[in-house]
Parts: structure tokens; sequence; C-alpha cells
């Protein structure tokens, strides 16, 4: 998963101009025609958005928005490939998240496959729920 | 509309400890749940950041910096992708999930009609052509 990190803009709901769309299209495009391409998404700002806490038991509900905008999540796109090496090589080449000429960062994570887990029933049922979605 | 639920990482998911037989089980169940109810488009966990890395962009300088990453409460350790008729049925399912010490925070995803006018046909077309290749695709 490539996770774009937030700041000050996309916390403020500006929409992207629209160089940055083209070149964010651009890339996407690039993934989907390499076959990589699984999902790709922004986040509305945390203002539309909220936490919730679980401790002992109980529930309590925030609501945003959240501080520390770098740290927040502005979108992500999710990509199938052979290696770390090759996530990395295609990292490398998404385009600056908040354009040319502002800072931005992404962090690129590896998912967890259902093989990753010890055999149990548990697991097999989330591999039937996939094999259902997939259908 | 569609909700991500990201689901922060602990000291434990970032030391890459497993969640264990129960957990995965009660998880399990609500997964099913959110399926039959058709709310479940989505749902991942993610290894620790020990195995991920970052890239900064500044000007034209890339840099990459291998994981792990310190600010554990900041992290993600998962995520699902909801689709629900309002932000309040989103935070009615996340009270029923079986979590206990952890922290979710949701957040709408944006749809092609929340940009405007700054998504141009062409771009509208590009979109439902990626949405289209990548359909059902794993």
């Amino acid at each position: 998963m490539i996770i774009v990190k937030g700041n000050a803009e996309t916390e403020a709901g500006a929409m992207p101009p629209e160089d940055l769309f083209t070149a964010m299209a651009d890339y996407h495009d690039q993934l989907a025609r390499a076959g990589v391409l699984l999902d790709a998404s922004g986040l509305q700002p945390t203002s539309k958005g909220a936490r919730i806490k679980y401790s002992g038991g109980k529930r309590t509900v925030i609501d945003g928005p959240f501080a520390e905008a770098k740290e927040l999540i502005a979108g992500y796109t999710l990509i199938q490939v052979k290696s770390r090496d090759e996530a990395m090589e295609w990292a490398r080449r998404f385009p600056a998240p908040h354009g040319e000429t502002a800072e931005g960062e992404i962090e690129i994570r590896q998912l967890f496959e259902l093989d990753d887990f010890a055999p149990s029933a548990a697991v097999e049922r989330f591999r039937e729920m996939e094999t259902r979605s997939k259908k | 509309m569609r909700f991500m639920v990201l689901v922060k990482a602990d000291k434990d998911s970032e030391a890459g400890v497993l969640p264990d037989g129960k957990m995965l089980t009660e998880m399990g169940k609500f997964n099913e749940e959110l399926a039959k109810a058709g709310v479940l488009l989505a749902g991942e966990g993610l290894q620790a950041s020990s195995k991920g890395a970052r890239v900064r962009f500044s000007g034209k300088t890339r840099t990459v910096i291998d994981g792990p990453f310190a600010e554990t409460k900041e992290l993600v350790a998962g995520f699902w992708i909801w689709q629900v008729k309002s932000r309040e049925e989103a935070i009615d399912w996340l009270k029923r999930a079986p979590f206990d010490n952890a922290e979710v925070e949701i957040r709408q995803i944006f749809e092609a009609e929340d940009f405007g006018d700054a998504f141009t046909p062409e771009l509208r077309e590009a979109e439902e052509r990626l949405r289209a290749q990548t359909a059902g695709r794993r």
C-alpha cells in the first residue's frame, strides 16, 4: 500500500490543481497498464472523519478535525508486485503528492497475505470470504 | 458513500505479533456480518513498518527512508473500505467491532462528483477505464 501523507492544503479540502490531477492520472494509468494497480482513492479531510477509541469494553467517539496534518493520511494506492524492490521502483516514480513545489511524503507498507498466518479455521473463513468476493 | 477505516498500530503490531485465534475468529465473524450487509468492500492487514519505507519529495529530490518508524500511534496497521449510507452508519458498525485497547480513524473517500470542475471529462474517462481494468483484480 502506498500511503500519501496529508498537509495543511489537503486538510483544508483544497482541490488539487489540474497539473497534479493529470500527473496522478498518468501515473495510475501506467500502474494499470503494467497490471499492478489494485485500487486508489483520495480521503476527504479529517473534519469529515472521526476516531473511535476502544478501552476496557468502552467505545469513545471523537469527531475530527485532527491536528498533525503531516501524520494524517490523504490518500492510498494499492499495488500488486513481485517484490519489495518492484514496489520501491514504483514508489520512487510516484508524482510529488502535493505538487512539484511542495514538500510531500508517501509511506510504503506490505500487506499481510492469508498465507502469512498459521492455518486455522478462522483463516479459512477469511479465505472463503475472499473467494466469494472475487466472483 | 465510501469510508476508509484505518486501524492504528501498537507495539504488538509493530513487533510483528499476529492476532491470536480468538481475535481472528471474532474479526472473521465481524467481517462476515459486514459482507452480508453489503458494507465490506475491502479489508487488509499491513505488515510492520520495519518491512516498509517512506519516500520524501522536496523539489526534484526523492529520499528513500527504510522503516521501522517511531511514532507507533500515527502508523496504520490495517484498513477497511466500507460502503455505507452515512457517517453514522459507519460509526455504528465500528462500535460493534471486536477491538479492545485500540484506536481507529474513519475517513470519507472522495468520489468523482466531489471534485467538481477540477475533474475534467478527460480525467473522468481515464478514471472509469482504470476502475474497469482493476475491478475484481487481486
